[in-house]
């Protein structure tokens, strides 16, 4: 896809992938072209979801292009509800035909927060960040957290 | 700092702030707060000033269409000539410093109007005579699109204004109290003047009493600990 800015940077010179052509509708200029990210698998949380996937996600955040772009997709939510109260929610809906599995997860966000829903943590991302310095500790941390 | 953004600040025109920005923010609500009630203020985070709905990528998609009049920046390294690095320091294979990353910073410094750089610490590390990594230039070949770029970049100890014709940094106003040679000592590079330089103008009464009250409880929605920490005196 075409982005605008970065020709003259060290972009260029660092990242051989992105292309530098001529503007086919304005060829006087250059512009630069960058290959798509596309995940194997984007994991995501919903603030609300339908039993056929469909997901409501927090409008200031890119979960739904994430979801786009990826190959699969995993969700998890806070809770399942009828879709009639899904389309009451505060947020942007991802339709199902997006979602490749999903799992009622309350907190699935933790130690991040859900907007709506829960408040930010500082306390539990000083946590998680302390953790995350080693294998042992991550290994504690998870077995507090998720597997316990 | 945030009293000489808000200066920078046009009545009407369409300002945003992006991560990491809690000075620009203030700086942009205390003129939004006084002399530019019509200004379209955007500020990543907040609540009450995020207009879009679709992620990220509706104000990357905004800014590249050139909306943005102000947008502000930084750098981990900014040199004499605009150039900033939020990539690496050393060899960038094996990087002594590795910085956070540009973020779209090459395609922010290019499209808004005007951006102004800020920098909170402003030492002989920061402020080097040539950045390490270029994530964003100052100056750009005349055959890619730019319709905007480098304004002026702020800091605890002066305003610099980037100068198009010389591609370079030019010492606008020293802040109350800082003297040239203090500013060598502190700048890794040697500041260019011209025979306009001045003294900032210190922040008035009203706009200290602004900051201190509107703007810090407005900035806490997304700054909480910055607005607890920063406006203590």
């Amino acid at each position: 896809m075409p982005v605008r800015g970065h020709v003259g940077s060290d972009y260029e010179r660092l990242r051989p992938e992105f292309r530098v052509i001529p503007n086919p509708w304005s060829p006087s200029e250059r512009i630069m072209l960058v290959p798509p990210i596309a995940p194997d698998v984007a994991l995501i949380h919903a603030i609300a979801a339908t039993g056929d996937g469909t997901l409501l996600l927090d409008h200031m955040e890119d979960d739904a292009l994430l979801a786009q772009a990826s190959r699969a997709v995993v969700a998890s939510t806070e809770r399942i509800v009828a879709p009639e109260e899904l389309r009451r929610g505060d947020g942007v809906i991802l339709q199902g035909i997006h979602v490749t599995a999903l799992v009622e997860a309350p907190g699935g966000a933790r130690p991040t927060f859900v907007r709506g829903v829960s408040p930010v943590d500082a306390d539990a991302i000083r946590e998680y960040v302390a953790a995350a310095v080693d294998d042992a500790t991550f290994k504690r941390y998870l077995d507090r957290y998720v597997y316990g | 700092m945030a009293c000489v953004i808000a200066r920078e600040v046009r009545d009407g025109e369409t300002v945003a702030v992006g991560t990491l920005a809690a000075i620009p923010a203030c700086g942009v609500l205390l003129a939004h707060f006084t002399h530019a009630p019509r200004a379209t203020v955007i500020i990543i985070n907040h609540p009450d000033y995020w207009p879009f709905r679709g992620g990220s990528k509706e104000f990357y998609d905004f800014a590249q269409r050139g909306k943005f009049d102000l947008f502000f920046l930084s750098g981990g390294e900014i040199d004499r000539h605009g150039n900033l690095n939020l990539i690496t320091v050393g060899d960038h294979e094996r990087p002594r410093v590795r910085f956070p990353g540009g973020a779209g910073a090459a395609m922010l410094y290019y499209m808004p109007r005007r951006v102004v750089v800020f920098r909170a610490d402003h030492s002989p590390r920061v402020f080097v005579e040539r950045v390490d990594t270029v994530t964003s230039p100052g100056a750009t070949p005349p055959d890619v699109v730019r319709p905007g770029g480098p304004w002026k970049v702020v800091t605890p100890l002066c305003v610099f204004r980037y100068d198009r014709r010389s591609a370079g940094l030019v010492v606008e106003s020293l802040h109350p109290g800082v003297s040239r040679e203090e500013l060598g000592r502190r700048t890794g590079f040697a500041p260019a003047y011209d025979g306009v330089t001045g003294v900032t103008p210190a922040p008035t009464h009203a706009e200290l009493e602004i900051l201190r009250t509107r703007v810090k409880d407005t900035v806490a929605r997304t700054y909480p600990r910055f607005a607890t920490t920063a406006f203590a005196h």
